[in-house]
């Protein structure tokens, strides 16, 4: 028996309009994650990385903001063909979001246990006694001490972390499907966000929930991810299983972006800088968004775009580049 | 950054800056109950000439208000600051010339830099302040020279800071340091705020200006793997007070204290085959300091501690390898 995917979205294409102006933010995104398995969307500010979170999420209701998708389905439902109301009763419960900043996504006049109850009172009707039963249950799970007492505090009466840890019971509360991490751990101090990613991964294991996580670090994603995309300029640049990017990276915006990291174990004498800035979103690049600072740009790369094709080596790796085979063959001889 | 090898002689030279049992505590207004935040509480350290000298600690540790004192921005309520053995805070408050050797690279750009001025006028206003150009001819070649050396065009002179992406941002910030020739620059995450590949490019710069120059620089990062990239000796703070310091390599090759072997094994390294190790997991967050624990400021999420701990705190002590390395644990030794 063949399971789909838990999420298959092709051809995404968000636009803002701002100042009469076209701003393409994210230019023709394919993912798809399966079952139990943790994806990350690794990028720079500006890549358009939190943009197809929210787009995923159907969260880009807005004036100004136009989705286009050639598909979107969410364990195999079609999410193109469902109506408002059918999507606002699978957002929370089959899919969820994860966000960055805990302090402005909690409710800070709700107690933690309201808002956690609302969830259960929404999707699955239960009174309000059972709602706030399963609301302790949650907060136990994801280790916060004395839950049952707890329960009734407010938002500020919780460290960052622990707000972070109500985030992720929301998040896994109903049991969906899919949970998008929107750097979920970027507020948080080292020790706390080893803390975060662990639970994260412990949850997904258990109960076999789908991730996406979205991250602009390098280390975080190589912690808990499977396979990982790469994003630039709107666009999916590098994708496949995560050994094989960081191991043998064929884009060289992948490439580059591993060197210019330092490593704690073995301290380079100089880190290898990727010159200039990461283009506007407004104004990109013809060709190959990334031939301005690459070192590999030829003439090619200025004028004609890479699609994003299959490598021979297989193992569901794709690239958009029009050196990455020499790149493979390089690192390889 | 290389740190180059250590050519400092620690009997046969003065420290530029030397900073003595420093104490900062804000006083809560008037709905605050009991004591303040008690931000650093007893921190010492020196900075030699030419040396980068990396403070590594999660929020809340005093590492910002440290920095401020360094710099003379705050007072300390008690203890001292040197810069080459005369005193930062006299009663007329931080003499001129001493302001002018030591500088400051703010960690975020954008709000750093007075969004209706020019980058001339930006990197200009300290030579105006020390009177270290004289006209406006002089003023301008100055300038030119400074963001020249930072990697800028001098043609963009004329442009305002929105003009320019984050890494030219921390740059004209970095020009401004340097436009009075100081001896130590004290840098407050001077690259947290930006685009990972454009981090690289600002560290690289801090390093060449340490070669050409022979700056001293402070460099203030919770980002442990470029605190190691740059410094020659690395500080651990946790809750007020240094709890490792040392040489780079010792500190994090052979970490003595509990709390940075804990701060080293939780950081996230970009080694897929690395994932599942064993790792050590702190339970909980860092205590507030508003109330930091008695004895020991760490014994609440260490897993060595006793009695002794809870009681006694412990003070900076040689570590296993000896030398510059110290840590403050009791059980240091056995830590390693």
């Amino acid at each position: 028996m063949n399971e789909p995917p838990v999420l298959e979205i092709r051809d995404l294409h968000v636009t803002f309009t701002a100042h009469g102006r076209e701003i393409p933010a994210v230019r023709g995104v394919d993912l798809t994650i399966e079952r139990g398995q943790t994806l990350a969307l690794l990028g720079e500010s500006g890549s358009g990385k939190s943009v197809t979170a929210k787009a995923v999420m159907g969260l880009l209701d807005q004036p100004g903001a136009r989705v286009r998708c050639e598909r979107a389905r969410l364990g195999g439902r079609d999410l193109l063909a469902m109506s408002e109301d059918q999507l606002r009763a699978l957002r929370g419960s089959e899919m969820t979001l994860v966000f960055q900043d805990a302090l402005s996504a909690l409710n800070p006049v709700l107690s933690i246990g309201d808002q956690i109850g609302e969830l259960y009172r929404v999707h699955r009707g239960l009174s309000r006694r059972q709602a706030r039963a399963r609301s302790i249950e949650m907060l136990d799970l994801v280790g916060i001490p004395a839950a049952a007492r707890r329960v009734d505090d407010y938002p500020h009466q919780f460290s960052g972390g622990m707000r972070q840890r109500i985030l992720v019971a929301m998040a896994v509360a109903l049991e969906p499907d899919l949970i998008i991490a929107d750097e979920p751990t970027t507020a948080l101090d080292v020790t706390v966000q080893a803390q975060i990613l662990e639970l994260i991964d412990r949850l997904r294991r258990d109960l076999g929930t789908a991730v996406l996580l979205i991250t602009h670090d390098l280390g975080v994603a190589a912690e808990v991810s499977d396979r990982v995309a790469v994003m630039y300029a709107g666009r999916i640049v590098e994708r496949g299983e995560v050994e094989a990017i960081y191991d043998l990276p064929a884009h060289p915006y992948t490439e580059a972006l591993l060197a210019a990291i330092p490593d704690l174990d073995t301290p380079a004498s100089e880190l290898r800088a990727i010159p200039g800035a990461p283009p506007s979103p407004a104004e990109t690049p013809p060709g190959c968004s990334f031939a301005p600072r690459c070192e590999r740009a030829s003439e090619v790369c200025v004028t004609t775009r890479p699609a994003l094709t299959p490598l021979r080596t297989g193992a569901g790796r794709h690239t958009a580049c029009h050196h990455s085979e020499e790149m493979l063959d390089g690192a390889l001889a | 950054m290389a740190p180059s090898p250590d050519v400092r002689e620690p009997e046969a030279r003065e420290p530029v800056l030397r900073a003595v049992d420093l104490h900062k505590t804000y006083r809560g207004g008037l709905l605050s109950r009991g004591g303040g935040v008690r931000a650093v509480a007893g921190v010492d350290l020196e900075l030699y000439a030419g040396e980068t000298l990396g403070i590594v600690g999660e929020s809340g540790c005093g590492k910002s208000t440290l920095a401020r004192m360094l710099v003379g921005l705050e007072r300390p309520d008690q203890g001292e600051v040197t810069f080459r053995g005369r005193p930062f805070f006299t009663r007329g408050g931080v003499p001129r010339d001493i302001r002018r050797r030591v500088q400051m690279v703010f960690q975020d750009p954008l709000t750093s830099l007075n969004p209706r001025m020019t980058v001339h006028d930006i990197v200009a206003e300290p030579l105006r302040v020390h009177r270290l150009a004289q006209g406006s001819r002089a003023m301008r070649d100055r300038v030119g020279e400074l963001l020249t050396l930072v990697g800028l065009s001098p043609d963009r002179m004329n442009r305002f800071p929105h003009e320019f992406s984050g890494g030219q941002r921390q740059r004209i910030g970095i020009a401004r340091a340097l436009a009075t020739e100081p001896d130590v620059i004290v840098c407050d995450e001077p690259v947290s705020a930006l685009d990972m590949s454009v981090q690289a490019q600002v560290v690289n710069l801090f390093a060449e200006l340490q070669r050409t120059l022979g700056v001293a620089l402070v460099f203030i990062a919770h980002d442990l793997a470029v605190v190691r990239h740059v410094s020659h000796r690395v500080g651990v703070m946790y809750l007020g007070r240094v709890a490792e310091t040392g040489p780079a390599a010792g500190v994090y090759g052979a970490p003595a204290h509990p709390y940075t072997m804990a701060l080293l094994s939780a950081a996230p390294v970009p080694k897929p085959r690395l994932k599942g190790r064993s790792r050590i997991m702190l339970a909980g967050d860092p205590p507030s300091p508003v109330a930091p624990p008695p004895g020991c400021r760490f014994h609440t999420r260490c897993w060595k501690a006793t009695e002794r701990c809870a009681e006694v705190e412990p003070v900076l002590e040689p570590g296993p390898d000896g030398g510059d390395h110290h840590a403050a644990c009791h059980y240091a030794e056995r830590a390693s």
